[in-house]
């Protein structure tokens, strides 16, 4: 899967949201807030080709957490992406 | 890995929107803007405040991080004072400089009201002359929205 064109992670304070690029109006009840660790692996992959094992790795080097709970929840987090409809592939 | 955003965080993040020039739609929360906005159901489009006027409704931070979705009921040099339709009593005070938005357009039971429309001049009008009246104005609606709940409730168990 791929990100898609067209959105940006921002920082807000501490919170972290994907907002669609270039619009003039930004619908808060659309935008899709992002944790640290989510976040990150967005500028990670963002604008490339990715799977939720490659998540999964970024994750234990980053973090040091155990692989196969990375793996989880990188599938966790590529389905979410997906329903959310920032992913495409 | 998706979060639930704080209110004050997303109004926060509205400002900086609004201030980039963008306008935001945000999602109603609370009962203070009663009748005119359900929480919950109906929504705003904000634009950035270039000039608050008399009975617009605006967002205001009228403390740090603490936003208010309320009209202006009057405006006395860079002294603004707000109130919800729905308040019975107490207003905020603010300054102009902390006007965030204005609202431009009200998503009322998912039907678009632009600020010149003359149904919302309309009620504007007739509300803020009924202040007297407004808590059983308010009773009434209360009364009514439960009943519509009760008979789509209603509804839905027989279908």
């Amino acid at each position: 899967m791929k990100t898609k064109n067209g959105f940006e992670l921002r920082k807000v304070g501490d919170q972290r949201i994907i907002v669609a690029k270039g619009i003039e109006n930004i619908d808060f009840g659309k935008i899709i807030a992002m944790n640290a660790s989510s976040a990150y692996l967005w500028q990670q992959v963002e604008g490339k080709d990715f799977t939720p094992q490659m998540l999964a790795d970024l994750l234990v080097e980053k973090y040091d957490v155990d692989p196969n709970l990375a793996l989880e929840d990188s599938l966790a987090l590529a389905e979410s992406w997906q329903k959310a409809g920032i992913v495409e592939g | 890995m998706k979060e639930l955003i704080p209110n004050e965080i997303l109004l926060g993040c509205a400002k900086q929107m609004l201030a980039e020039g963008h306008t935001v739609t945000l999602r109603v929360a609370g009962y203070s803007m009663r009748p005119l906005l359900e929480h919950r159901r109906d929504s705003v489009v904000l634009a950035a405040a270039e000039g608050c006027k008399l009975h617009d409704v605006v967002l205001a931070e009228i403390e740090p991080d603490h936003y208010v979705l309320h009209r202006v009921v009057a405006l006395q040099g860079e002294n603004v004072t707000l109130m919800g339709d729905g308040n019975l009593y107490g207003c905020e005070h603010c300054l102009r400089g902390d006007v965030v938005g204005v609202v431009t357009n009200f998503l009322r039971r998912g039907n678009d009201y632009g600020c010149d429309n003359r149904l919302v001049r309309c009620y504007v009008a007739v509300w803020l002359r009924m202040r007297t009246i407004r808590r059983w104005l308010l009773l009434g609606y209360r009364i009514q929205l439960k009943m519509g709940k009760l008979i789509s409730g209603k509804k839905e168990n027989l279908s």
